[in-house]
């Protein structure tokens, strides 16, 4: 299947993983912010749902979501996120990419639940707090100050991270269908979906 | 002539890095946003960003960088333990941005910055890197710097229609991610059909392996960093292992 991928899908995947990656870095700003610091994956749900609408009208192809997952988490991995965003960014990429196959690239309802899918991969930045936790907290008291480690380490329960998870997923079916909107209100016109 | 040619491309001004060398440094530099060190054990991996700008000509950035670095450093030390309430907070996280961050987003920038498009494609075809990686990854080297470009205009635009960052704007988010996104990815996607007409005329999607104008091997610069960042990982490592392994 792979195969029948060729160099302008490719660009097609490059260009919106820069979109993705400037959007989410813009947004990032706001992690200065404590309390939002573990609302980014929400907030990049939130904005991601415009662009990802526009890019699936251009996918018709098995493993372009899957692709452009990893391209976003080698990214990531090259800016300081750890190597964990590279795996979950394909994985759920990868389920996206199969959810949005089973009605062929042409439901709203799969490109949405699909995106949602895709959006909580997010978690990815944000999982390596989770997984070391003890250990960040540790070091977060030397570098971060008291104050800050007791104010934060409420949230880094696996619990919170399920809510989390879950939230992501809402906002994603949320953006998807305010980004299906827009892509009716504008793109239609200018005859580019 | 093909000599001439050849003498003419590697010489390239002086200061010259194999791309393969800033990622493999780029690689080693995200493990430090794992770990808080001193400044004397990480000294050597803050320094190989400072050292490749200022020798490639970007002076400016390469002094504006390690100021604020050691701004951070001082703060963090001997600041952040006596602050207290909120400007503690956003005092702590400015210095772990800075300090944990800042080297890594530094090196991505001067990779960004200084590798040529065509050069970055031939140092991943010889390694072997699959042509669905490196297509998308050259797609962002290109487009990067075009797309800072394209904000800045779009933003003069708006602004001249008086629709910018003030209060009377945020009072409706929406309109404003509306405003900014629109163009943005009108333009992005009127790119990427130009840049598919463009790599189409220059053969991309040829399946014969591609040959290459633009000569990529290592150098002695390319040693140099290779062993400084070896050297410092090594020491980085040493440093929190060792910690371990003492208890």
């Amino acid at each position: 299947m792979m195969e029948s991928i060729n160099i302008k899908d490719l660009i097609t995947v490059g260009i919106f993983s820069v979109i993705n990656i400037i959007l989410i870095f813009t947004f990032g700003m706001l992690g200065y912010i404590p309390i939002l610091m573990l609302g980014l994956p929400i907030i990049g749900a939130l904005v991601w749902g415009i662009p990802f609408m526009l890019f699936l009208t251009r996918v018709n192809k098995f493993g372009m979501i899957t692709l452009m997952g990893l391209i976003i988490g080698i990214v990531m991995f090259l800016s300081g996120h750890t190597w964990i965003p590279i795996i979950v960014y394909t994985i759920t990429g990868l389920l996206s990419d199969i959810i949005i196959k089973t009605q062929n690239y042409s439901s709203i309802k799969t490109s949405i639940i699909g995106y949602a899918v895709f959006a909580v991969g997010l978690i990815g930045n944000m999982l390596p707090f989770f997984i070391l936790r003890d250990y960040y907290i540790s070091a977060m008291n030397a570098s971060m100050g008291v104050e800050y480690v007791n104010f934060i380490t409420p949230f880094l329960q696996y619990h919170f991270l399920i809510i989390l998870v879950i939230l992501t997923f809402i906002a994603g079916l949320i953006s998807g269908y305010v980004g299906k909107l827009v892509l009716k209100k504008h793109f239609k016109k200018a005859g580019m979906a | 002539m093909m000599e001439e040619l050849n003498t003419k491309l590697t010489n390239k001004s002086g200061f010259h890095m194999d791309p393969r060398t800033k990622i493999f440094i780029l690689i080693i530099l995200s493990f430090m946003v794992f770990n808080d060190a001193p400044l004397y054990i990480s000294g050597i991996l803050i320094l190989i960003p400072f050292t490749s700008l200022f020798l490639s000509n970007h002076k400016k950035m390469a002094t504006s960088y390690i100021l604020l670095y050691l701004i951070a450093t001082y703060l963090k030390i001997y600041v952040n333990p006596s602050l207290t309430g909120p400007s503690s907070m956003i005092s702590a996280s400015f210095t772990y941005t800075i300090t944990r961050m800042l080297p890594v987003i530094i090196m991505g920038t001067y990779t960004v910055i200084t590798t040529k498009v065509s050069e970055f494609v031939a140092s991943m075809e010889e390694i072997n890197v699959p042509k669905y990686i490196i297509i998308p990854l050259s797609v962002i080297f290109r487009y990067l710097p075009t797309i800072y470009e394209e904000i800045k205009s779009i933003r003069n635009a708006m602004r001249m229609r008086g629709i910018g960052l003030n209060f009377k704007t945020l009072k409706t988010p929406l309109k404003l991610v509306e405003f900014y996104m629109i163009p943005i990815l009108i333009s992005a996607v009127k790119t990427s059909d130009e840049l598919s007409a463009a790599s189409l005329t220059r053969g991309l999607s040829n399946p014969q392996r591609r040959t290459h104008l633009e000569i990529v091997n290592f150098s002695k610069t390319d040693a140099i960093f290779i062993i400084f960042a070896i050297l410092g990982v090594v020491m980085y490592a040493y440093y929190f292992i060792g910690d371990i392994l003492l208890v």
